[in-house]
């Protein structure tokens, strides 16, 4: 550790110091100013890059550029979206004005691929670009949000609502089954980020990898696709941006509740069905009748407001060319007293030192507060407390307190919400810093080493203090991680005459070290709040340390002969910490071909097809997320004992069983996929067809109760995917003053478990809110991952079946479940709810000074377990009455319906699974741009509505909530009481000057 | 000048490439893990810390379980107990009308939590096995509480399923077939006997009620094993010798481990009291410390004092309890409980406590758990000497001392108003438990062993008790299933037969 600690700080020291002398010496310059070729008019962003060097720049916004050549033989290209490029050779001249043609080549973009960059039109893997274009016209408050819909093979699904709450992101279905399958997030060429913490104003672009050859070189972490970040650069002509954003959001539904007065009579039946008396007398219900009780639902939500500010300066001075930006953001959500706020702050800073020698310093530091964040489903959600709150007891009693129970021990035994919601006071404080050093030497003309090192920490303390009776009582933990990366990268390019060879090689490794301390702090004698903990009376302290390592080799060699034929082959070798020696080196190999067909002479004479390129391609890539120190067994410290009633002493027990045989969960995945070209690419089409099968899953067996309980990581079994992803995208009209762009994204795919070592099925870990101590899951072979688990329902019985009834307990009216010959409830899968079927729908339209944005998009082929609604039709768990309206048609014995009167309330059975499928307007956006005004390079007014639509059949709040968490997806399609996703309406204004 | 600041840029870049160099060359991550830093070494304990740690450990586990009514659910099978008849107590109804289903989440947790504790217990065991501390005595008492935790919790869940796969290696074996009956008490037996030999006569330094196991306290349970032994399953009529012999050893020698009957039965449910010397085993609890006992207090009153409904007393039991001192010690008797509008059933003071000792809206309290009275021990002496047919004055000066207490009189000194001196013993001691035990979920093992479960749930309808209306109260929650023996032990957890087949068979 020293010696690293050592190397390392020498190694930043020494690039600190380069960037605080740094100087360059002059080279010659050239200036000009690049014109579309029909209009005339500049074109702001064309990316000027000196051929075979990574050297550049970009226009401003007239589109003038100037730049430094290192001598008279430099071949200057000029590529932007939508043009044809040109290469000019400089030969002495110092003015060189370009005039683009405007013929749609959509295919000349740069794409970032992982350790360096490639053409688009030389790419043998599958990888979905998004840039700023794509998302410019939707206020976006998330980076995740601009990823949906727009890239195929990318599912984004918000688990909740709630705000700065988590979202889900899925490339290419799902591989492990108790593992993280979020994709690895790559910013600027450091690894792991969390897709939440960057501010999506900054980024240039967001490139998805999806197929293994082009995730191999991420190794043992790259199973899940890789999302790789670029973030904004300086351009010549320095500019000021301003960016601000005004929304209120809403609750697009309420869910149906029964009204106090049929809660009051429906209650009085439950009772008079078993022989109880009733609760309610006639007055008492017609007093209910006449007030309305009180609904707790419209007493949750409230209209939300965000506000977002974003201010950047960028240019270039000298042989620096920087942007800076600043953002703040500040959301109330719309739950009563939540909120959420984010203040980020970004600098990249780039120096051109040398003709050689180039440096980069990026540093991004945010912090972001989440205000009594309603968080975690379950049993304890205050959306699920509040729908089944009794709506006969007032949320204050007449002396203006809280009324904290309901008065007549009636629906949910919790604390009442409203209260709660306004009396607790959370924060949890993410405070992140990034520092990313990156270092580029032109060691010859076709050898290139860049060295990247990257320091990150986040902080992240989470007060809590909460006023449920009797005495309140605080909790506080702070969870400090900070990794850093070195990466070296040697790079070899050289054309040989129709040969052009590449060639990269790595060194890389990155280690993080976590640091968790908490406390509680139960019963306090004098309420106060959170920073009055010492005077609680019961305390108990917590502390937790891990630190990981990862050391990677990985080479990559890229060949093209002829701009026709393309082959890219990659190894990467990593060595992890989290396995024991004989278990820790991974080899993870990929290899891809592509070939142009375009070049054909058939083919180059057809006037339709203006591309063609076939791709095919191979690769293994891995999982090793499992805890730090999983392969040991583990023993916890637990609470404490009062031996003399009155002092804690302390025990341990054991924990983790730990497993020494651990390794990878490895994913082979094939490829094969169409690119392909129309009308001179006006319209392109991308079609990838892929299968991929998961070994050696890290699988989080269940151990039984009886042999300890817990469960035990092993790698055992397989998952298979496959699946087709399709993107189109075109211009569907094209004119002076009209322009309509489409883009549609299909995917669709299967995913089903191969094997489970031998077993047939094994029980989930995501257990029911009613206290019934079952998971709602199984997993089980030859069917998809997150197959519900529960009673099948067959509504009531019947007076006809009295007797039958009677042997299992049961009177006619109430509920019936499937049951074997002897009489026990047979559990079985009752429902899937990992989506098979993902779209979106872009249109961005502009008329003159106009511009339109509608974004569509939707999941299908699933199903939602709405564990939410069986607690609200109730009698189960701690909700102990019934308040749904198709209680109103309950059975009773003169019209036996189908709506138990009385009897168990399984919540996870057939009766509470839906159809998950939906369709949603996610984003309208209207702006007018302001052109030609003195002084102010652009200015551009919008509104925007997103979630304006959803087209769903499901009954509750929203369909693409789920409430496993953003990394696992067993459990995917469960809902216990989400927080609902609101609806938006947002006002903006952009300025720059 | 533009030369010499290329020369000199030269030489930094030269110093920079061999810091790159330098980081290529050495191998700087640190692929090593030490878990150590942060957690407990697993594995053999090397002093006295690591077993005292692992010992509490236990204790804290039993807290944990037996802290809500989950760990006591089978009692509401008994004919003192009842519950509410549409709240969510569907869980409890389910044992109070004997239809237990594989799906009981009462039944599922508390299996889960008995044997996790075993896994620890087997895992100290295991861990101390080479350990030699310098102060034998310490290590003695420390391992003859892990036996005794293990005996007495396996014995706490044999009395709710019958037979059970016995875990004893801390490593799980997942597909343990079910011992029998007698093999599951054998282990218990062995636990207990361990731990009376290893335990202290007092456990040095607590309070009363021995919050630590002593001697006695192993002796006790082992009576009480020995009793059930004697009866249904197993019905190894020898073991009522033993359970005789066992209570008159804690009898005897009941000042050796500081074991007295409390003269007044009002003074043993108040909170004040709750360490007392007539328990001989005490789970201690603390509220404001986060370990509060949640079994009491609003758990048994209806929602007209603000309670939720989950122990109530059965309306027959409560009319058939004999009047007197005892009575009024069980019962809320000053409640017009017949005009409930919630539901119509008498309040057990055991449960709610004494007027103004536990706030109506609380039901996290300090209130301890005595697992064992000597008052059991008395009786246990008195009915297992009737049954093994060593009837003694001594025995029956137990059943006495029971009876003159529960008459308000001194338990010590000889009465005639109260005391019996003929008649089947046996059946007058097994009579007198259901007075002194009741609502202290004990009544269902009981009936259990004695095969009495139809005898004593078939009529359980108010003969007498009627509501301001006139009306006759009837029985919360008739019965349902079958009161036969096929039916007296709750299944196991369907989940457990699914993950290994073996227990269902």
């Amino acid at each position: 550790m020293k010696e690293q600690h050592y190397s390392v700080g020498r190694y930043l020291f020494v690039l600190a110091l380069l960037l605080c002398f740094g100087l360059a010496r002059g080279q010659s310059k050239i200036t000009g100013k690049v014109v579309d070729a029909k209009d005339n008019s500049g074109i702001p962003g064309v990316n000027i890059i000196i051929k075979g060097t990574s050297t550049g720049t970009v226009t401003d916004t007239d589109g003038n550029y100037s730049l430094n050549v290192p001598d008279n033989n430099a071949v200057i290209v000029f590529s932007f979206t939508g043009y044809t490029s040109q290469e000019v050779t400089v030969s002495g001249k110092s003015v060189i004005d370009i005039n683009l043609e405007p013929s749609s080549k959509l295919l000349s973009e740069v794409v970032v691929v992982g350790y360096g960059t490639r053409k688009k039109s030389d790419l043998t893997g599958s990888v979905s670009q998004v840039g700023t274009k794509d998302f410019k016209d939707q206020p976006v408050t998330r980076l995740e949000e601009a990823l949906q819909g727009r890239a195929s093979g990318v599912l984004v699904s918000k688990s909740s609502g709630t705000p700065g709450g988590d979202i889900k992101v899925r490339i290419r279905g799902v591989n492990s089954i108790t593992g993280n399958n979020q994709p690895l997030v790559v910013v600027d060429g450091i690894i792991g980020f969390t897709m939440s913490s960057v501010n999506p104003n900054d980024i240039e672009s967001m490139e998805v990898l999806k197929d293994a050859s082009a995730t191999a070189i991420y190794g043992s972490r790259g199973s899940n696709g890789v999302i790789l970040i670029t973030t904004k650069k300086g351009t010549d002509k320095p500019r000021v941006d301003l960016d601000v954003f005004t929304g209120i959001s809403t609750v697009p539904k309420y869910i149906p509740i029964l009204g106090a007065a049929d809660f009051a009579r429906i209650e009085n039946s439950r009772r008079a069905r078993t022989g109880g008396s009733p609760v309610f007398t006639d007055s008492d219900i017609a007093a209910l009748q006449a007030s309305g009780g009180t609904d707790y639902q419209r007493a949750l939500f409230r209209t939300g407001k965000t506000n977002n500010i974003q201010v950047s300066t960028s240019g270039k001075s000298g042989k620096v060319t920087y942007y800076v930006s600043g953002n703040y953001m500040k959301q109330d959500g719309i739950v009563i007293t939540t909120g959420y706020t984010r203040i980020s702050g970004r600098s990249n800073i780039s120096m051109d030192i040398n003709s050689k020698l180039k440096v980069g310093l990026n540093m991004f530091a945010t912090r972001e507060n989440r205000h009594n964040e309603v968080g975690g489903a379950g049993a304890g959600s205050p959306i699920l407390q509040t729908l089944t709150w009794d709506p006969t007891t007032p949320i204050r009693n007449a002396q203006g307190g809280y009324n904290n129970y309901s008065l007549m021990a009636l629906a949910h035994l919790a604390y009442n919400p409203i209260a709660d919601m306004e009396t607790r006071d959370l924060n949890r404080i993410d405070d992140k810093l990034n520092t990313n050093i990156n270092l580029s030497y032109k060691i010859l003309p076709s050898l290139n080493f860049t060295a990247v090192a990257g320091f990150g920490t986040t902080n992240s303390t989470n007060e809590r203090y909460f006023t449920t009776p009797p005495l309140p009582y605080a909790y506080f933990n702070s969870d400090k991680s900070s990794g850093i990366q070195l990466s070296n990268i040697l790079t070899y390019e050289k054309d040989f005459g129709k040969h052009n060879v590449k060639v990269t090689g790595l060194y890389e490794i990155q280690q993080g070290d976590y640091r968790g301390n908490s406390y509680s702090a139960s019963n306090f004698l004098v309420p106060g709040g959170f920073y009055l903990a010492e005077l609680a009376a019961g305390k108990q302290i917590g502390n937790d340390y891990s630190k990981s390592a990862i050391e990677s080799f990985m080479g990559r060699a890229e060949y093209i002969y002829n701009n026709q034929f393309f082959v890219t082959g990659t190894v990467r070798r990593d060595k992890s910490s989290r396995f024991r020696d004989g278990n820790n080196v991974g080899i993870f190999p990929s290899v891809a071909l592509a070939y142009n067909l375009s070049t054909l002479p058939f083919l180059s004479n057809t006037p339709v097809i203006s591309n063609l390129k076939l791709r095919a391609g191979w690769g293994q890539v891995g999982n090793q997320d499992v805890a730090p120190y999983s392969t040991y067994p583990s023993v916890n410290i637990s609470g404490g004992y009062p031996f003399d009633g009155s002092t804690l002493t302390p025990g341990s027990r054991p924990d983790g069983y730990g497993n020494p045989d651990l390794s990878w969960e490895t994913t082979t995945q094939y490829n094969g996929g169409v690119d392909l070209g129309l009308f001179s690419n006006r319209v392109s089409v991308t079609l990838d067809v892929y299968k991929k099968n998961t070994t050696d899953l890290l699988l989080n067996v269940p151990v039984p109760n009886f042999a300890g309980g817990g469960s035990v990581y092993r790698n055992v079994g397989e998952v298979a995917n496959h699946g087709i992803d399709l993107g189109i995208a075109g211009s569907v009209i094209n004119t002076k003053d009209l322009r309509w762009d489409a883009n549609i994204s299909i995917s669709k795919f299967r995913n089903k478990v191969v094997s489970l070592d031998g077993r047939s099925e094994i029980q989930g870990n995501f257990y029911n809110a009613d206290g019934s101590g079952r998971p709602l899951n199984i997993i089980q072979k030859g069917q998809p991952l997150g197959q519900f688990y529960g009673e099948t329902f067959l509504g009531t019985w019947k007076t006809a079946e009295a007797d039958a009834a009677l042997k299992l307990g049961a009177v006619p009216g109430d509920s019936k479940y499937l049951t074997d010959s002897a009489g026990n409830t047979i559990l079985k899968a009752i429902g899937n709810g990992t989506p098979g079927f993902i779209w979106g729908f872009n249109n961005t339209i502009t008329y003159k000074n106009f511009d339109v944005n509608i974004l569509i998009n939707g999941l299908g082929h699933y199903q939602i377990m709405n564990v939410t609604n069986g607690i609200i039709v109730g009698a189960t768990g701690e909700q102990r009455s019934y308040m749904s309206p198709s209680q109103l048609n309950q059975w009773t014995p003169e019209h036996e319906t189908d709506i138990p009167a009385g009897g168990q309330n399984r919540t996870a059975s057939s009766r509470y699974v839906e159809n998950g499928a939906f369709g949603r307007l996610s984003n309208v956006a209207i702006g007018y741009t302001f052109k030609k005004i003195k002084g102010i390079q652009s200015l551009k007014i919008y509104a925007s509505g997103q979630n304006l639509l959803l087209i769903t059949g499901f009954s509750g709040y929203d369909p693409e909530s789920s409430d496993d968490g953003s990394s696992n997806d067993q459990a995917s399609g469960v809902q216990v009481g989400t927080y609902p996703n609101p609806r938006t309406v947002t006002l903006g204004l952009k300025l720059g000057f | 000048m533009r030369d010499s600041t290329y020369k000199k840029w030269i030489g930094w870049e030269k110093l920079l490439m061999a810091g790159a160099l330098l980081t290529l060359a050495v191998s700087c991550a640190d692929l090593d893990e030490d878990p150590t830093k942060s957690r407990l070494a697993p594995g053999s304990y090397t002093n006295q810390a690591e077993l005292e740690l692992g010992v509490t450990g236990l204790y804290t586990q039993l807290n944990g379980m037996a802290r809500m009514t989950t760990f006591v659910v089978s009692g509401w099978g008994g004919d003192d107990i009842t519950t509410h008849k549409v709240s969510n107590k569907a869980d409890f109804r389910e044992y109070d009308q004997r239809v237990v289903s594989p799906l009981n989440a009462r039944s599922a947790s508390n299996w889960q939590n008995i044997y996790s504790t075993v896994r620890a217990a087997n895992s100290v065991l295991a861990n101390a096995k080479d350990l030699v501390l310098p102060d034998m005595n310490v290590q003695n008492r420390l391992i003859g509480e892990a036996y005794f935790l293990r005996g007495l919790i396996y014995f706490h869940l044999t009395r709710i399923h019958g037979r059970l796969p016995l875990q004893l290696q801390p490593d799980p074996i997942v597909d343990l077939p079910l011992a029998s009956q007698a093999e599951v008490y054998q282990q218990i037996e062995s636990d207990l006997k361990q731990a009376e030999t290893l335990l202290p006569d007092v456990y040095p330094g607590v309070l009363e009620g021995a919050p630590r196991p002593n001697k006695g306290s192993a002796k006790a349970i082992l009576a009480r094993l020995y009793l059930d032994w004697g009866g249904f399953p197993a019905k190894d009529q020898s073991k009522y010798a033993l359970a005789a012999a066992k209570a008159k050893e804690v009898l005897d020698n009941k000042a050796t481990y500081h074991f007295a009957l409390l003269p007044n039965l009002e003074s043993l449910w108040t909170i004040a009291n709750r360490f007392n010397s007539e328990s001989v085993f005490t789970i201690a609890y603390n509220v404001s410390l986060n370990v509060p006992n949640q079994k009491f207090g609003k758990l048994g009153h209806p929602a007209d004092l603000l309670g939720w409904q989950e122990t109530f007393a059965e309306i027959r039991f409560f009319e058939d309890f004999p009047e007197g001192p005892r009575k009024e010690a069980t019962y809320r008797t000053e409640y017009d409980w017949e005009n409930f509008s919630d539901q119509a059933n008498p309040v057990f003071k055991k449960i709610v406590g004494p007027p103004g000792d536990i706030p109506l809206d609380l039901f996290s309290t300090n209130r301890n758990d005595y697992y064992m009275r000597l008052a059991e021990v008395y009786l246990i002496y008195a009915e297992a000497s009737g049954r093994a047919g060593t009837v003694t004055p001594a025995a029956w000066e137990a059943l006495n001392a029971i009876r003159r207490r529960a008459a308000g009189k001194p338990f010590g000194t000889p009465d005639k108003t109260v005391d019996l001196t003929s008649g089947d013993i046996a059946e007058l001691a097994y009579t007198e438990r259901k007075w002194e035990f009741a609502g202290e979920y004990l009544r269902w093992a009981d009936l259990v062993r004695m095969e009495r479960v139809k005898e004593a749930l078939s009529n359980r309808n108010p003969r007498v008790s009627k509501n301001k209306a006139g009306e006759l109260l009837k029985e919360a929650n008739p019965i349902i299933g079958s009161l036969e023996t096929s039916n007296y032990f709750a299944p196991i957890p369907q989940n457990e037969v699914m993950l290994n087949p073996k227990l269902g068979q």
